[in-house]
């Protein structure tokens, strides 16, 4: 062990309160796993968002479809990296998918990913952008339109009845698309709810309870890049539309905090031999990030805050000061949501008579810097996206 | 019905993806990383063209019938030759080509009979510092038929955990046999004979019970009735290192 080492055990083996298990000292899923459910919740929620237009004719919500879907893609392209710098040896990845385990749950994300990213998203992205990038491609110029070219697939057809295919296959893909969605996150939410042995995980609401949480997330982040972008392009923002969805998050916030009280009352009730540790593991480890930031801040302020936007007449201008207030502190909520669950689940001994403490690298693979690198990443990717992709439908003419 | 241009493009997508990933998984990838069977079967190979080193357990007994007969109803019976003496197959092909090793330091014997707490209660452990120091373990024990010398008088020759343990307690001063009746036998052939283990909770009572006749003074006192009722007093306290008073 090098003096480093032994130093911080040392430093963490203050911290333990009551009795351990020897290995239990290091906590092994860092701030990494903590953004990587944050990452899929985000992009679950967005394109269910993006599915309300389609699949429920919902006309108001309709100038985020496009954006709904870049982010969904952006995020999705990142969901994988946390897991994968989480490996230890990242560049050994592939060999999961060469020689794959229908066993492990785990091993079957690479597959869930891949149906949801190839199956689902890119499809309907293409089918959306299709004509848009034959446009492109006629009207930009040189290195550009080739680049259009090839997204769309050296595709021509723009007459009436293709068009008319693209939005019945748009159609057809958003309906395989919400369960798909709701496959991907509750797929996360399975991971954690199936591990039996660790009673703050252990149950079968938890996949439930993720999507819901990745709904409200999802929703927010749109609500949030709806609004930067709309500054940024100092154009006039669509109220009905901020409205609207701001009413649908409203909701799913209500959703999700119901839920999950149902969980922490039927933990309470059940009362099993776990319930003295978990009590003491909410009130001396995780009460700032419980309390204080995921219900206080992520959900009580918040709802407070829309319904006084919603209630009272308030002029535009103070109604997007009180959205975009409410969808940070969402969002802060969320993130601090996932922290709970995953590292909270790892701070208590299997003992159940002793709590550890997380120490999170700074630097390092698995560390905050590396961990802030991977929550912006998919703003850049979003950024050249929208740069590419235009977020409203093109209305110039053909020039044949 | 005319099958749509886009359907066209994205089949063409969809069959290089699909062969692609055919392509790589079936004939880029070699079989051997994929198949079980294949790996097993070459680290089969692999370990199979190692040199063989040990003998086995059987092949030393031709030879060295004695050794071999005397051990065999031993202490030492489960023991392999090899174990002690280092792997010896080319003693055991040709005797005058290679002699194993003969161990004689206190450092043999140690890995097996050094204290350890997580060795079986009963394992025949010593401390190896405090046990007859400086002369080889040979020269009092038979390696191939190890007994004490004689029958050691004190348990703790035997359970020297439990000894040192209960020396720092509260129960410093009360004997072994207080709580254990254990006979003679015990001594010798211990697994064949075991002692006593106090089995009822007024058997601590008839110390720490209030009121208790005879008890000592010493000995703090609990209302047994309501102390724990449910349960046997060694379920909490450990009897060998009582904690209750903090
Ligand atoms: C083919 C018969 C044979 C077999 C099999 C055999 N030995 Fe021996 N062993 C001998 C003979 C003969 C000697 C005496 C050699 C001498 O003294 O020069 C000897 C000597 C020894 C010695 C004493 C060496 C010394 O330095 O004094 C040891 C220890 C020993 N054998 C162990 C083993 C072990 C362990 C095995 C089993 C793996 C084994 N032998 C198998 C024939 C055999
Ligand atoms: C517990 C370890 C141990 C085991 C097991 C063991 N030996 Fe030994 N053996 C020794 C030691 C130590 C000596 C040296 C004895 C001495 O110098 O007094 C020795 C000496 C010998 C010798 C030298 C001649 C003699 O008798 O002094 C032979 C031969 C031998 N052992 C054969 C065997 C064979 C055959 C077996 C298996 C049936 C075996 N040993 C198992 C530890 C062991
Ligand atoms: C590979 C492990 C191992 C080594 C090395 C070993 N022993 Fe043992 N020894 C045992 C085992 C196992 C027993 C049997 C314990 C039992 O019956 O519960 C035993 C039993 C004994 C006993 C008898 C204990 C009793 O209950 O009366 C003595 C004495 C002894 N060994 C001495 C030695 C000496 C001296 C050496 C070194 C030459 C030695 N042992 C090396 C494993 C070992
Ligand atoms: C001077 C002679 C002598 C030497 C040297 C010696 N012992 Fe002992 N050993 C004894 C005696 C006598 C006993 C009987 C128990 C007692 O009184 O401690 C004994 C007991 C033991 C026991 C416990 C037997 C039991 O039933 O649990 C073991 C194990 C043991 N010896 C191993 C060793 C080992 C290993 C070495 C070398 C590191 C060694 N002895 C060296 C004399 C010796
Ligand atoms: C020669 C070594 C030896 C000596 C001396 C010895 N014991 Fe033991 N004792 C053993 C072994 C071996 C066991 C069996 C351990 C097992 O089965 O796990 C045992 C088991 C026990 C048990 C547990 C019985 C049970 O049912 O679990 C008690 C109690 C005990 N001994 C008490 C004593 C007392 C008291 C003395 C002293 C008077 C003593 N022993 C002396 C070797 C010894
Ligand atoms: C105050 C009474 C008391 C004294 C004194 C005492 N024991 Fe015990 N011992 C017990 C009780 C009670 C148990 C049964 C524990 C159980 O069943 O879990 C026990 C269990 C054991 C066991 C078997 C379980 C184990 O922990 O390995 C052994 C061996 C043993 N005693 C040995 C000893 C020896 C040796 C001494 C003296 C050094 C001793 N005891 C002194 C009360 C006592
Ligand atoms: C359910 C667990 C439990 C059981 C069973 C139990 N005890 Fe205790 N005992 C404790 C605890 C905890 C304490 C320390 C706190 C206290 O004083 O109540 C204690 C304290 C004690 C003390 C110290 C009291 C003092 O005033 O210093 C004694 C003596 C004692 N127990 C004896 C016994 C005896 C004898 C039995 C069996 C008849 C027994 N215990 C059964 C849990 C238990
Ligand atoms: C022969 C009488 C006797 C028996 C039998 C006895 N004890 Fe004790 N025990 C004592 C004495 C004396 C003390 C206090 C010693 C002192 O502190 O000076 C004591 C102390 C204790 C303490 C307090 C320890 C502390 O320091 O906090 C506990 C607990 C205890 N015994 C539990 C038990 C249990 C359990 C049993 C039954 C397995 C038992 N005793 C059997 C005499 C006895």
């Amino acid at each position: 062990m090098t003096a480093q080492a032994r130093e911080g055990l040392y430093e963490l083996l203050e911290q333990v309160t009551g009795f351990i298990y020897p290995n239990e000292i290091e906590i092994h899923w860092s701030i990494l796993i903590v953004v990587y459910p944050y990452v899929t919740g985000l992009v679950a929620g967005a394109f269910i968002l993006a599915s309300l237009v389609k699949v429920f004719a919902i006309k108001e919500v309709q100038p985020t479809y496009r954006l709904s879907l870049l982010t969904a893609l952006a995020f999705l392209l990142v969901a994988p990296l946390p897991l994968l710098l989480h490996l230890g040896q990242p560049q050994r990845f592939y060999e999961i998918l060469l020689t794959p385990n229908p066993s492990s749950a785990m091993a079957m994300f690479g597959f869930v990913y891949a149906w949801y990213l190839m199956g689902v998203l890119l499809l309907e992205i293409w089918f959306e952008y299709r004509r848009d990038l034959i446009v492109l491609a006629q009207t930009s110029r040189s290195p550009l339109n080739r680049v259009y070219r090839v997204l769309s697939l050296f595709s021509k057809d723009v007459s009436p009845e293709a068009l008319a295919f693209d939005r019945k296959a748009i159609q057809v893909i958003t309906i395989i698309g919400i369960p798909s969605a709701f496959l991907l996150h509750g797929y996360v939410g399975f991971i954690f709810g199936s591990v039996k042995a660790n009673p703050w995980w252990g149950s079968v609401l938890m996949p439930i309870v993720f999507l819901m949480s990745a709904i409200v997330s999802g929703i927010a982040l749109v609500i949030f890049l709806y609004m930067v972008l709309t500054a940024l392009r100092r154009e006039p923002i669509d109220m009905a539309c901020l409205d609207k969805i701001t009413s649908y998050l409203f909701y799913a916030v209500i959703v999700d905090f119901s839920l999950e009280a149902l969980d922490f009352i039927h933990r309470l009730y059940q009362s099993e031999e776990s319930v003295k540790i978990l009590g003491k593991l909410i009130t001396h480890k995780l009460f700032l990030s419980l309390f204080v930031i995921q219900i206080l801040l992520g959900m009580f302020i918040p709802l407070g805050i829309l319904v006084l936007a919603k209630a009272r007449g308030f002029n535009d201008d103070l109604r997007k000061l009180l959205y975009f207030t409410a969808v940070i502190l969402i969002q802060i909520g969320i993130f601090a949501t996932r922290w709970n669950v995953v590292i909270g689940g790892q701070l208590f001994s299997k003992s159940f008579r002793g709590l550890m403490a997380y120490k999170m690298e700074v630097m390092g693979l698995e560390g905050l810097v590396a961990a802030l690198v991977l929550l912006a990443l998919p703003f850049v990717i979003l950024a050249v996206l929208i740069r590419l992709l235009p977020t409203t439908r093109l209305e110039e003419p053909l020039t044949p | 019905m005319r099958i749509p241009e886009q359907v066209h493009r994205l089949a063409i997508v969809l069959a290089i993806v699909i062969g692609g990933t055919l392509l790589t998984r079936f004939v880029i990838i070699p079989r051997s990383l994929v198949s079980t069977e294949l790996h097993w079967a070459q680290t089969t190979q692999r370990e199979a063209t190692r040199p063989l080193k040990f003998a086995g357990s059987t092949a030393c007994q031709d030879c060295h019938e004695d050794v071999a007969a005397k051990k065999a109803k031993s202490f030492h019976r489960v023991l392999a030759c090899e174990g002690c003496h280092t792997p010896s197959i080319k003693h055991a092909e040709d005797p005058s080509a290679a002699k194993p090793t003969v161990l004689r330091e206190r450092k043999l014997c140690a890995t097996c009979h050094a204290y350890d707490p997580s060795r079986p209660t009963g394992f025949p452990q010593i401390n190896v510092t405090a046990h007859n120091p400086l002369k080889a373990c040979v020269t009092c024990h038979n390696p191939h038929d190890p007994v004490p010398p004689k029958v050691p008088k004190e348990c703790a020759a035997c359970h020297a955990q439990i000894e040192r343990a209960k020396a720092v307690s509260s129960h410093a001063l009360l004997t072994c046999t207080t709580c254990h009746k254990a006979p003679e036998r015990h001594k010798t052939a211990p697994r064949t004979a075991l002692p006593s283990k106090p089995d009822s909770r007024d058997f601590c009572g008839a110390c720490h019970g209030q009121g208790a006749a005879g008890a000592p003074k010493e000995a703090p006192k609990v209302d047994l009735s309501t102390h724990g009722a449910r349960n046997l007093c060694w379920e909490c306290h450990y009897p060998h290192l009582p904690e209750g008073r903090s």
